[in-house]
């Protein structure tokens, strides 16, 4: 009996109940009603608005603003983040101002950015941007400090300069800090993507949440956030599974 | 001052200190010394003498407060050419990231040498030492005994004229370490490089070395140089039982426990 169970996927086992107990509050419980859907009925949202293209095309702004943001943000967090690892003084002085800048909740500057930049596909992606790159740079940074110093000496004694030792010692050494703030990026770039759209009136998944709920349409609304869950968790395996693959040493 | 063409290393009236919280600390005082060409020298001394102090300035990755290192007639200035370093830990000083055959190959990046003559390096550099299978492996798949030969081959490969160690053996078993000595004294024989080493262990002093220099006191001070004239090769059965050997270990105690 107990190889049968241990066979069952461990997540499997805790979405069904999951479902099972959604759809029963939706169904019997006190938020029974117009205004709460239950998992079936959410399902049945999700597959309604599926055939729908609208539907489509905002799942491809919402992630075409995620993803821009996100690629933007890497590319200018990870060398920002190495360049000040590499001097105990900018990391330093730049640590509280980084600090300050990541616990800034994105939605509060919405309002700035929608004077600055107007409701656009842009200004999503300079919320997405604002949100991972402080984050981002001071973890890189605090990897490319965190290099082994007997590694760092050893590269000095054969006479490798500033740049190999960034390539072949500095870089690696911070690939695993790197991807895990990469991980934790990419999930808000996908959150931020859709309060942007929601708050913000950028084009995407948010909009369409916004108009499905006034237009009374609850268990298309319920597909949206649920289909919002499933390619949150897709993105966030996707990562794990590369992140495996690239820092294939961690922990070795 | 004219230098001797004939020493690789000469340490001239060297004194370091530090600066710390609680004032200067002078760790070395006036230590001279002159290494010569193709020889194999051990440093020994009480733990804490300032053994890896004096190490860190002969590899130029520090400077002496006062007093000069010349390398081959010239003085120091940063990690010199034509030296090559084993470290204790060869955990931390092989790159996970990257396999023994890049691990090796990395140092000679900009030596000028063609692809092919470095893939030929590594190659005879891991026969060397006994380990022609392993070039694909990672460091981390191999054991100690054997990263620490990688680290060994890397340091062969470039050719070096000089061989630096630092307690290379301390983190091995003891076979694995009779095993690297030997493995030490066939590179040394083979290439012909002069070799420091900084160790604890007087034994394997006495075994490797030509010459033991024993540090001494606070700041640390020369205390003796013993020459150690047991023959050439050597062997762990033989050389061990050479009533030379008994004697020299029992001297070189004494003056490292201060009981002579």
């Amino acid at each position: 009996m107990k190889s049968a169970v241990s066979r069952i996927p461990a997540g499997v086992v805790t979405t069904v109940v999951a479902l099972l107990v959604w759809q029963l509050v939706g169904s019997f419980g006190p938020l029974h009603g117009d205004s709460f859907a239950s998992a079936s009925q959410a399902i049945t949202g999700l597959s309604s608005l599926a055939r729908q293209s609208d539907f489509w095309s905002a799942v491809a702004q919402t992630v075409e603003i995620a993803a821009i943001g996100f690629g933007i943000s890497v590319l200018i967090a990870v060398p920002l983040g190495v360049v000040i690892g590499l001097s105990r003084f900018a990391y330093r002085s730049t640590k509280f101002t980084f600090d300050f800048f990541k616990v800034i909740p994105p939605i509060v500057i919405i309002p700035i950015a929608i004077l600055a930049i107007g409701p656009t596909l842009e200004m999503g992606i300079f919320l997405v941007v604002f949100a991972n790159i402080f984050s981002v740079a001071i973890q890189t940074a605090y990897g490319v400090r965190d290099t082994d110093p007997v590694l760092l000496e050893t590269m000095k004694c054969y006479r490798m300069g500033t740049w190999s030792q960034i390539r072949y010692a500095r870089l690696p050494a911070a690939a695993s800090q790197i991807s895990v703030a990469l991980r934790l990026a990419a999930s808000a770039s996908l959150i931020v993507a859709v309060v942007a759209s929601l708050i913000g009136g950028a084009p995407g998944l948010g909009q369409l949440l916004g108009l499905l709920e006034n237009a009374g349409k609850t268990s298309q609304a319920y597909g949206v956030v649920l289909f919002l869950g499933i390619i949150g968790l897709l993105v966030s395996r996707a990562i794990v599974l590369a992140q495996r693959r690239v820092v294939f040493w961690s922990g070795k | 001052m004219e230098k001797s063409v004939n020493n690789a290393i000469t340490i001239d009236s060297v004194s370091m200190e530090y600066q710390t919280a609680g004032g200067t600390k002078r760790v070395l005082h006036d230590v001279s010394y002159q290494v010569s060409e193709g020889h194999f020298v051990s440093i020994v001394g009480p733990s804490g003498v300032g053994k890896t102090t004096l190490l860190r300035l002969l590899t130029g990755l520090a400077t002496p407060t006062n007093g000069s290192i010349a390398v081959r007639g010239q003085e120091l200035h940063g990690p010199p050419q034509g030296m090559a370093v084993v470290l204790q830990d060869y955990t931390r000083s092989l790159m996970p990231w990257l396999t023994v055959a890049k691990n090796i190959a990395l140092p000679l990046k900009r030596s000028g040498l063609s692809k092919s003559e470095v893939a030929e390096r590594v190659m005879s550099s891991l026969e060397e030492v006994g380990l022609s299978g392993s070039g694909r492996s990672y460091p981390w798949q191999l054991s100690g005994g054997m990263q620490q030969r990688v680290s060994i081959a890397r340091a062969i490969a470039s050719r070096p004229s000089i061989l630096v160690m630092d307690e290379p053996f301390a983190s091995v078993d003891a076979q694995t370490r009779f095993d690297l000595e030997d493995l030490v004294l066939k590179v040394r024989a083979d290439f012909d490089i002069t070799t420091l080493m900084v160790t604890h262990d007087i034994d394997e002093a006495v075994y490797l070395s030509d010459e033991i220099v024993v540090l001494r006191g606070s700041p640390a001070e020369v205390r003796e140089v013993v020459s150690i004239n047991i023959p050439f090769p050597r062997s762990q059965v033989a050389s061990r039982n050479d009533p030379q050997f008994a004697h020299l270990r029992t001297r070189v105690y004494a003056l490292v426990r201060g009981l002579e």
